[in-house]
């Protein structure tokens, strides 16, 4: 029975991304890429790793989509052709590299699978030293206790990602693109008022949830901008030109409270980014979540700041 | 054969169907998702292969491939900003040996 599941899931997935790839029309791709993620967060639920499904659910399907989905709009605003570009580098060398490539990748995977599991993995580590961290997700404990210097890197790329997506993004204009035809119909102020404060409830229990079980920051920062996302296609939030202080304090609170409490310990003589206690561990969750909330938020409207609309 | 054993192939194949999509395709949208489609492969690769603590899976790799995850969508958007921008510049999304200043054809 779980077999059987697990081939249904694998047969769509890779239905799915042939047809992400060679779908006839661009927004068709884009369509089954999104549905690809969802298939892909199916995939960590059977493996048994649910803080993965959630985050391909929340970062790998639903924000990429909507940072997909826009960046077609504008493409289509420039020339309305290439929705229907074909795959047409017809080259002989692709089929016989990507065969080989995919042995190669079989051939590793199955060979890992047949080799004796060692001692002393470094996951056994983590469930060895996870009590002392006052935390019961070993994924958290890895990401924040064990780990932290990824985690900054990791919230760097994103902050990178968004200040280089910022310099290639022509600012001068407001964009249009972003915003539904009719924003204002009664059924949106109605839908927005049930769906913003459910998100941010979910988010802040995504966030609190982390340390015992499923969850964390980049699941919870990923919904709320995913909220942000509806206020900004409703209309209610708009891009802007100006910087502001305020939501500049926001993109850099994570990055900046992770460094300043990783370097805290180095006056007691103990290492970098040596936690404290658990409340360092949410205290970093929270400021992460909202500048993760607001980095996605602006990837997705390409703008300098945001505000809120004036009518 | 076991569910491991199914999704190693399964990336395998994903893998294989990634890179012929990024020779192939000419849209660099569509050689963003092949891309995509080649990093999900190995986190599958990298989570399905393993071993098991306690019968729980192992935290570690579960780590990386989050990381690997946010990583993943931060370079998707600013690949898309870059082809929204290409587009703008030259009307096209696509990039070709034509476009080179100097053609060996």
């Amino acid at each position: 029975m779980g077999l059987m599941l697990d081939i249904v899931i694998v047969a769509s997935l890779i239905g799915l991304s042939f047809q992400s790839l060679y779908a006839r029309s661009l927004f068709r791709c884009i369509l089954h890429f999104v549905v690809f993620g969802l298939a892909m967060s199916l995939v960590w639920a059977r493996l048994n790793t649910p803080d993965l499904a959630m985050a391909e659910a929340a970062i790998g399907a639903g924000v990429t989509g909507a940072l997909t989905m826009v960046a077609f709009r504008r493409l289509m605003a420039i020339s309305p052709a290439q929705n229907q570009s074909r795959p047409s580098n017809r080259s002989r060398l692709a089929l016989p590299i990507a065969l080989g490539a995919g042995g190669l990748v079989a051939l590793l995977g199955l060979a890992v699978l047949e080799a004796e599991p060692v001692a002393g993995l470094a996951g056994m580590a983590v469930m060895e030293a996870l009590p002392s961290t006052g935390l019961q997700n070993p994924v958290t404990a890895v990401l924040l206790s064990f780990r932290g210097y990824d985690t900054l890197l990791e919230i760097s790329v994103l902050l990178a990602a968004l200040l280089a997506s910022q310099a290639v993004t022509q600012l001068d204009d407001p964009d249009p693109s972003i915003l539904t035809e009719q924003p204002d119909t009664p059924l949106v102020g109605a839908l927005l008022a049930m769906i913003v404060p459910l998100s941010v409830l979910v988010s802040v229990h995504l966030l609190k949830a982390g340390s015992l079980g499923t969850g964390g920051a980049f699941q919870a920062g990923a919904v709320m901008a995913g909220c942000g996302v509806i206020l900004a296609l409703s209309g209610r939030l708009t891009s802007s030109a100006q910087p502001s202080l305020l939501i500049n304090l926001g993109l850099s609170i994570g990055i900046l409270s992770f460094i300043g409490i990783g370097l805290v310990p180095l006056l007691y003589g103990q290492p970098l980014l040596a936690l404290p206690d658990v409340w360092a561990v949410y205290l970093l969750e929270s400021t992460m979540m909202i500048s993760i909330a607001l980095i996605l938020l602006l990837l997705f409207t390409g703008s300098i700041s945001i505000r809120r609309s004036d009518g | 054969m076991d569910s491991a054993t199914l999704y190693v192939l399964a990336a395998a194949v994903l893998f294989g169907l990634g890179l012929d999509g990024l020779i192939v395709c000419e849209h660099l949208m569509r050689k963003l998702f092949a891309l995509n489609i080649m990093g999900s492969a190995i986190f599958i690769l990298l989570v399905a292969t393993s071993a098991p603590i306690n019968d729980k899976p192992d935290p570690v790799p579960q780590a990386l491939v989050l990381t690997g995850i946010v990583v993943a969508v931060s370079a998707t958007a600013f690949g898309l900003a870059l082809i929204v921008r290409l587009c703008r510049e030259s009307g096209k999304a696509t990039l070709s040996v034509d476009d080179e200043p100097e053609n060996d054809d």
